[in-house]
């Protein structure tokens, strides 16, 4: 059971920092090279919201980035201390 | 033969040279008073329509609005005919970097004065060649001795610059530093909104406040 909240805990990290990440990069886009995203957005994804969303979304980025870390770790520490082996996609090898 | 060719392609060369003075290419001024300048290079390029090249010889900068009579300049005029100023002023763009030059222009104040300021007019909005255009309360321009730049670190400026003039709006963000200036107009409309403004940016654009607009 703690093992399995553990890695429902992981995952949802984990993709949430692809989508923050993702965001992150186009909006950073959408800053420099406004004059190439705003057509290829229909002018949805302007340069000041572009910085909006990029300015607003500096800390959650970071606070995934650092729970994606630790979880990571002690995912690591985990099968370390009870000998499991971790698979490359994250699953338990009893699945 | 070649050689024979090649030496007499010279001599006519030589005697077709009629000896005028030829300018120089000006070297960037790197040092201003103890100063560190950066570079005209280190700008990064982010205008709305890319650089604009105007041709100086019909280049004119316009004054209109509340004026008493409006004002057309060539590119000299502007020049020769007001006090040239310099000040190392650095610019601040709201991407992240900034830059510190040595301005060379003249007063926008002494041009505006010129014309004959109506009583009425507490607005300046400054037009550029691209279609771009950004304004400033009067007397953030008349008290701040805030010019219109022809020289940065000692060299006119590049059309990738801003030639024929840049505003160099000291202690505002850098959306406010308008370039490839034409057009100079004298308002009441305090409302008036820019292009970046009508975006999302601040109004005032002062550097000690968001460029960001309050949602």
């Amino acid at each position: 059971m703690e093992e399995n909240s553990l890695r429902i805990i992981k995952k949802t990290i984990s993709w949430l920092l692809l989508v923050v990440t993702a965001v992150y990069i186009m909006t950073g886009f959408g800053i420099t090279e406004y004059r190439i995203v705003e057509p290829l957005t229909s002018g949805l994804l302007s340069k000041a919201l572009s910085f909006r969303v990029h300015l607003n979304l500096e800390i959650p980025f970071m606070i995934l980035l650092l729970l994606h870390i630790f979880f990571g770790s002690i995912d690591r520490i985990y099968c370390r201390l009870t000998g499991r082996k971790r698979r490359e996609d994250g699953r338990s090898p009893s699945q | 033969m070649l050689a024979i060719i090649s030496s007499s392609l010279i001599g006519i060369r030589l005697l077709m040279n009629d000896n005028t003075d030829e300018t120089l290419d000006s070297v960037e001024i790197r040092d201003y008073q103890g100063q560190k300048l950066s570079s005209m290079n280190d700008f990064r390029e982010n205008s709305i329509q890319g650089p604009q090249y105007i041709d100086e010889e019909n280049y004119r900068l316009v004054i209109t609005g509340l004026v008493n009579r409006n004002m057309s300049y060539t590119y000299e005029d502007v020049i020769t005919e007001h006090n040239i100023y310099q000040k190392a002023v650095t610019l601040y763009c709201v991407e992240g970097w900034d830059v510190t030059i040595l301005w060379e222009g003249v007063l926008v104040r002494d041009l505006a004065y010129k014309a004959g300021v109506d009583p009425k007019a507490n607005t300046v909005i400054f037009y550029a060649h691209d279609g771009y255009s950004t304004s400033l309360p009067l007397d953030y321009i008349v008290e701040n001795n805030i010019m219109i730049a022809y020289r940065m670190n000692g060299v006119i400026l590049p059309p990738e610059r801003g030639f024929p003039f840049q505003l160099v709006a000291e202690s505002k963000w850098g959306y406010k530093w308008i370039k490839w200036i034409t057009r100079i107009e004298l308002t009441d409309n305090t409302n008036y909104r820019g292009f970046w403004e009508s975006r999302g940016y601040s109004n005032d654009g002062g550097l000690e406040e968001s460029f960001l607009e309050e949602p």
